[in-house]
């Protein structure tokens, strides 16, 4: 009985060791790439076949793809970068390549383009300057936009048609936007069952509406505004867009959204909603069967068509290791990511707007919403990067939005709050950085 | 004298066998306890990006942390608020369950595991539970309250979406999972003699004195070990807000763990961040060891011979 159990657990064990074996790569150059694609996700096995064409096309190199969700990937990331164990290559935010780039743990990319003598180079053309911009550390590429995401106005066709309005009838300006807004809210018992429009709904930010008015939160030399009162009035027109219902009308509104765990657009709950291009698959895999457009989003009087970008960036990592003939394969690998086909299939597979720009104009042509999306990426522009602040649009600045918007300081008070707050932490961030 | 040194040798063999068998978890405990804690102290000397090599600033991110930081001073007002109040009621309410469920009726088995199972559930799926739980327009517990609400001619609370009932709100919540010192409670609260009950009884003592002058002050030694758990648990509350009110309402929740959380995660300030560890590890020493010399005053570890 001895001998019986021992050999099973000789052939568990033995079984168990052999399959942590994992690919078999050969003698081939292991390169790896983590990518936002986990196993189980609909994106999984378009990645999967990208990475295995590539494979199959080469002798040398050997590509191991891994993929975390959205939510895991970043810390993922930073603590691989911290450690200097880092993917070959891996997706990153492009607003950011700056500080990665300072700190050494990201290759060249200008330098890797120069010293490439193949016939299939890098199509620098074919992306955005505006991007590239963003990917730019003391003048070379540190890294190459990969998506390109962009925030439109979304407006419910079907709506528009019931209150006898056209097409031509979406709002390009702000006062439009407020007086064709207010015909679609709707108030059943004393509550609110349908909005029109918020601006603090979906995608839409403070930043963003203060961009369109030739705002920004920092100045050229990063250092903090929003002490002007121009500043104070767009805050002021967030906050009384709505002011026609009360306050707990528009909470209960709120909270009704979150209940349904769906975009408030997508559940036809608003007319119209700022949102990324990414709500267009939402919308399609949610087999919505509503009618609705996308456009620009309203501009006030004198102020300019932009809206905020956020994209990724491909970027390879340097872990010190010199590591040559890995660095080599990564930049094979990462033309053939960046290479306009390519970046047609990422497109299919994640529903994301790649950054190639001829890749992307072939992909939409025929579908009136995703040409539309497309178009408004030339107007897209990424927030700029604060050291001592790197999330100055996030975690530094929600909760005095918060407050603005809850009532509870006044658009003054909230902005000079923010401002006085943003002037501590760069006085903290010089003190230990000097 | 041989046989003694036989003896020596086998103890010392035994204890090599001791350690032996320990060293997995020596080696678990050196590698991937004490080696980030020496390093996260050298670290909170440093200013580290978490990309970049650290540079050794000296006292830099204490002195910052100390003298100008609103929201360190503010984070840490939240947590003590936390601790002063989530304590002394977690004691109540875990000695009363305990008190309840001392008892012989049928079924008391059912009761403890019940009262015990919200410990067992992941503390994200309770928050969430919970948020759901406390919701103002929808959820169940504003429902119930809506009569007294009516009588007393007041809004319905808001809960954790207002300042002024963001904190204890929480504090409720977290009363919830009380029944994990219930059961410490509890498994002392049966090891008190029944003779001492019995000699009360002739003394003519009812369920009050008897709890009072016999039960409470044999129990002390659980409570006080709950009380320090409490403490040092108090002080590293996270998990409840990050999920259940993102630190607001008005950063009101926005306790002293949260903000060293964000330090690191959001500023990409581990020196910073690591230094307010070892800020919070000096708070919590400081309060154990005060509650360690209170400890011969307050609990009762029998009478001597």
């Amino acid at each position: 009985m001895k001998k019986v159990f021992l050999i099973v657990m000789v052939l568990i064990t033995g079984f168990v060791l052999a399959s942590c074996g994992g690919e078999d790569t050969g003698d081939k150059i292991v390169i790896d790439f983590w990518h936002m694609s986990p196993v189980g996700s609909p994106s999984f096995s378009g990645m999967k076949a990208i990475v295995n064409d590539f494979n199959e096309s080469q002798d040398e190199y050997f590509v191991r793809g891994t993929g975390f969700s959205f939510w895991d990937y970043w810390d993922k990331i930073n603590v691989a970068i911290a450690s200097r164990t880092a993917p070959d290559i891996g997706l990153s935010t492009i607003d950011d390549v700056e500080a990665r780039a300072q700190s050494g743990a990201l290759y060249n990319i200008s330098e890797l383009i120069a010293a490439d003598t193949s016939d299939a180079p890098l199509e620098l053309d074919e992306f955005r300057q505006s991007q590239k911009d963003f990917a730019t550390f003391e003048g070379d590429l540190y890294a190459m936009p990969f998506s390109a995401t962009t925030r439109v106005l979304y407006y419910n066709l079907d709506m528009f048609t019931e209150e006898g309005l056209t097409e031509a009838d979406v709002p390009t300006t702000w006062d439009e936007l407020k007086t064709i807004a207010k015909q679609f809210d709707i108030v059943e018992g004393g509550q609110l069952s349908r909005l029109g429009f918020d601006p603090t709904y979906g995608n839409a930010t403070y930043h963003g509406w203060l961009w369109q008015n030739n705002l920004d939160f920092f100045d050229e030399n990063k250092l903090p505004t929003l002490n002007t009162q121009a500043h104070v009035d767009v805050l002021k027109w967030i906050m009384n867009f709505n002011n026609d219902f009360t306050r707990n009308q528009l909470t209960t509104f709120g909270e009704g959204n979150q209940l349904l765990g769906i975009n408030p657009f997508a559940s036809e709950r608003v007319a119209m909603i700022v949102e990324v291009d990414g709500l267009y698959q939402i919308i399609k895999d949610a087999g919505a069967t509503f009618n609705y457009g996308v456009a620009p989003i309203p501009i006030p009087e004198g102020g300019t068509r932009v809206n905020w970008g956020s994209g990724f960036s491909l970027e390879m990592y340097d872990n010190g290791k010199n590591e040559t003939a890995e660095r080599d394969g990564a930049f094979l690998f990462y033309k053939y990511l960046l290479s306009k086909d390519i970046q047609i299939r990422l497109a299919e597979v994640n529903g994301w707007i790649m950054s190639h720009i001829s890749a992307m104009e072939d992909y939409v042509e025929g579908n009136a919403i995703l040409e539309k999306l497309l178009a408004e990426v030339n107007y897209a522009v990424d927030k700029v990067y604060i050291p001592y602040a790197p999330s100055w649009h996030g975690n530094d600045w929600q909760p005095y939005y918060n407050e603005a918007l809850s009532g509870t300081m006044t658009a003054e008070e909230a902005l000079a709050a923010a401002r006085a707050n943003y002037l501590q932490k760069k006085q903290n961030y010089d003190a230990v950085n000097s | 004298m041989t046989k003694t040194i036989s003896i020596q040798k086998l103890k010392k063999r035994e204890n090599l066998m001791g350690y032996l068998f320990a060293s997995p978890w020596l080696l678990g405990l050196i590698v991937l306890g004490m080696f980030p804690i020496i390093a996260s102290f050298y670290i909170s000397f440093t200013n580290y990006d978490m990309i970049s090599d650290p540079k050794f600033i000296g006292f830099r991110n204490y002195e910052i942390l100390f003298t100008n930081d609103g929201l360190f001073w503010q984070s840490l007002g939240n947590t003590v608020y936390h601790v002063v109040i989530a304590i002394p009621l977690g004691i109540i309410v875990g000695v009363s369950l305990a008190l309840l469920l001392n008892n012989k009726i049928k079924g008391m088995s059912i009761y403890r595991t019940l009262f015990y199972l919200p410990n067992v559930v992941s503390i994200v799926a309770m928050a969430l539970l919970w948020l759901w739980l406390f919701q103002p327009n929808f959820g169940i517990i504003n429902d119930i309250l809506d009569p007294i609400y009516k009588l007393f001619k007041m809004e319905p609370l808001r809960w954790h979406q207002a300042v002024e009932t963001s904190k204890i709100t929480l504090i409720i919540m977290g009363l919830w999972s009380a029944g994990g010192s219930m059961v410490i409670y509890l498994a002392q609260m049966q090891d008190i003699p029944n003779s001492l009950y019995e000699s009360a009884e002739i003394d003519g003592a009812n369920w009050i004195k008897k709890t009072i002058y016999i039960t409470l002050p044999l129990m002390t030694p659980s409570i006080f070990f709950n009380f320090i758990m409490g403490l040092i648990g108090g002080f590293q509350v996270f998990t409840i807000a990050y999920i259940m009110t993102s630190g607001g309402p008005s950063r009101s929740t926005y306790y002293y763990a949260y903000y060293m959380f964000d330090k690191m995660i959001a500023d990409q300030a581990m020196g910073m961040a690591s230094a307010m560890a070892w800020i919070l590890l000096v708070i919590v020493l400081i309060m154990t060891m005060v509650a360690l010399r209170l400890n011969k005053y307050v609990v009762y570890l029998g009478e001597e011979a």
